[in-house]
C-alpha cells in the first residue's frame, strides 16, 4: 500500500479493510454451525433407558409377569344386570299395574280415553255410584288427567238443598263403584274447565231431576206411567235399584 | 276458612240470616266445618207473610236471636275446598252455620240446608240428624 495512494483516497484502505472482515466473518459462521450440528449433545435430553416397543401394553405385562400360584381366589359378585336395561320406564309400568288392578274391566279407563270418541266430556251429567255413602251426580265441569293416569279425578257440580255443591272424585278409587253417564252434553262444550257455571248466570241448578228420569228408565219394566204415580212410588223403586 | 270478620249464612230457624264470626274458640287459625266460633247476628230473618199482621209479637216469638246479639256457632258448611280421607273432595258454594247455645245445644229446632258429613266425627250428631241432608 503505498503512501501517496493513500493520502489521495484516505478511505479506500478502509473499505478494503471491512470487506476483508466480511469474508472472514461469513467463512467462520459456516463452519461454526456444521461443528454445533455433528458435535453437541445435551445430557440433560438424552434417554437413559432404550424406548419400548411400538407394540409394548403395560397391562399385558403385568399379567405376564404376575404368578399365581399359591394365591388365595378373593370370590367375587357376578356382575348385577343394570335395572335401567331391564324396566327403561318404571313409572309406565307401576301406573299400568295399578289400572289393571283398580279397573280389572278396562271400563273406567274407556270412558275417559282420549281415544274413544264416546267417552264422558266435560258438560255431561254423570252419576258417581259409591261404595260407602250415597250415590253422588252433577254435571261435570272439569277433568283432570294429570302426568300420572292413576291419579285422575273428575269435578261433578250439583245444586242440593238450593245450595251449590261441588265434589271431587278419583277415577280409579276404590271407593268408587261406578260411573255412570246420565245424559250427554247437546252440543261439546267448548272450555275444557266449565267454572263459569259456577256464576248464577250460567248456573244449571239441580240435575236430580234428570238423574231420577235417567234411573227410572234405566231400571226398565213396567214405566211408571209418568204422572199418574207420586214421588214415594217412584222412591221406592229407587231404593230397590239401590241394592241391586 | 273462617275467620275473623268472615260472613256466614245462618241455616237454622233461630231467626238469624247472616252472622259475622268474630272469635275461632280453642285454636289461632281459620275455622273449618265442625269447629265452634262466636259470631254476632247481623241480619234478621223475617219469617214472611205468616208472621206479616201479627206484628212484632210473633216475630218476637219466632225469633230467638236478635240483630247484634253475640252467640257460639259450629260451621256447617265452607267454600273452602277441603279433601275427604277417600280422595274427594267437597267443596260449597257458601259459608253456612248453625248457632248453638254454650252447652252445645242448637238453638233452633231446624235445619234448612246441606251439612257436611264432618260433623259426626266432631260430636255435632245432633245438628246432622236434624238436617235434611248431608253430604
Amino acid at each position: 500500500m503505498s503512501l501517496s495512494s493513500q493520502s489521495a483516497r484516505p478511505l479506500a484502505c478502509l473499505k478494503q479493510a471491512l470487506r476483508q472482515c466480511r469474508a472472514e466473518r461469513q467463512q467462520q459462521q459456516t463452519r461454526s454451525y456444521a461443528a454445533a450440528a455433528a458435535e453437541v449433545q445435551y445430557p440433560s435430553l438424552q434417554t437413559r433407558y432404550p424406548l419400548p416397543a411400538k407394540s409394548f401394553r403395560t397391562s399385558q405385562a403385568t399379567k405376564q409377569n404376575r404368578f399365581e400360584t399359591g394365591m388365595r381366589k378373593i370370590p367375587v359378585a357376578p356382575q348385577v344386570p343394570s335395572t335401567r336395561k331391564l324396566c327403561p320406564d318404571p313409572v309406565a309400568a307401576v301406573t299400568a299395574s295399578q289400572i289393571s288392578a283398580l279397573d280389572a274391566t278396562g271400563a273406567r279407563t274407556r270412558l275417559f280415553s282420549q281415544e274413544n270418541p264416546d267417552r264422558a266430556r266435560v258438560g255431561d251429567i254423570l252419576l258417581v255410584r259409591q261404595k260407602s255413602g250415597e250415590p253422588f251426580s252433577g254435571v261435570c265441569i272439569n277433568i283432570r288427567q294429570g302426568n300420572s293416569k292413576i291419579d285422575s279425578a273428575i269435578l261433578l257440580r250439583n245444586n242440593l238443598t238450593r245450595v251449590g255443591v261441588e265434589m271431587w272424585y278419583k277415577i280409579y278409587s276404590p271407593n268408587v263403584e261406578g260411573i255412570e253417564v246420565v245424559q250427554r252434553k247437546a252440543k261439546r262444550a267448548r272450555r275444557a274447565r266449565l267454572y263459569y257455571m259456577r256464576q248464577p248466570r250460567h248456573d244449571v241448578g239441580s240435575v236430580d231431576n234428570i238423574v231420577r228420569q235417567y234411573l227410572r228408565q234405566r231400571a226398565g219394566g213396567p214405566m211408571n206411567n209418568a204422572k199418574g204415580r207420586d214421588a214415594r212410588s217412584n222412591k221406592k223403586k229407587n231404593n230397590k235399584r239401590g241394592r241391586n | 276458612m273462617i275467620q275473623l270478620k268472615s260472613m256466614l249464612n245462618v241455616i237454622d230457624n233461630s231467626g238469624a240470616a247472616v252472622a259475622e264470626c268474630i272469635n275461632v274458640l280453642k285454636m289461632k287459625r281459620a275455622a273449618k266445618v265442625g269447629d265452634r266460633i262466636i259470631v254476632v247476628v247481623q241480619k234478621q230473618r223475617n219469617f214472611g207473610p205468616e208472621s206479616g199482621p201479627g206484628g212484632s209479637v210473633s216475630v218476637s216469638a219466632a225469633n230467638k236471636v236478635r240483630r247484634g246479639d253475640i252467640r257460639h256457632a259450629v260451621i256447617v258448611r265452607t267454600a273452602k275446598k277441603y279433601s275427604r280421607p277417600d280422595g274427594s273432595v267437597v267443596k260449597f258454594d257458601d259459608n253456612a252455620c248453625v248457632l248453638i247455645n254454650k252447652g252445645g245445644e242448637p238453638i233452633g229446632s231446624r235445619l234448612n240446608g246441606i251439612v257436611a258429613h264432618e260433623l259426626r266425627g266432631k260430636k255435632w250428631s245432633k245438628i246432622l240428624s236434624l238436617a235434611p241432608m248431608h253430604l
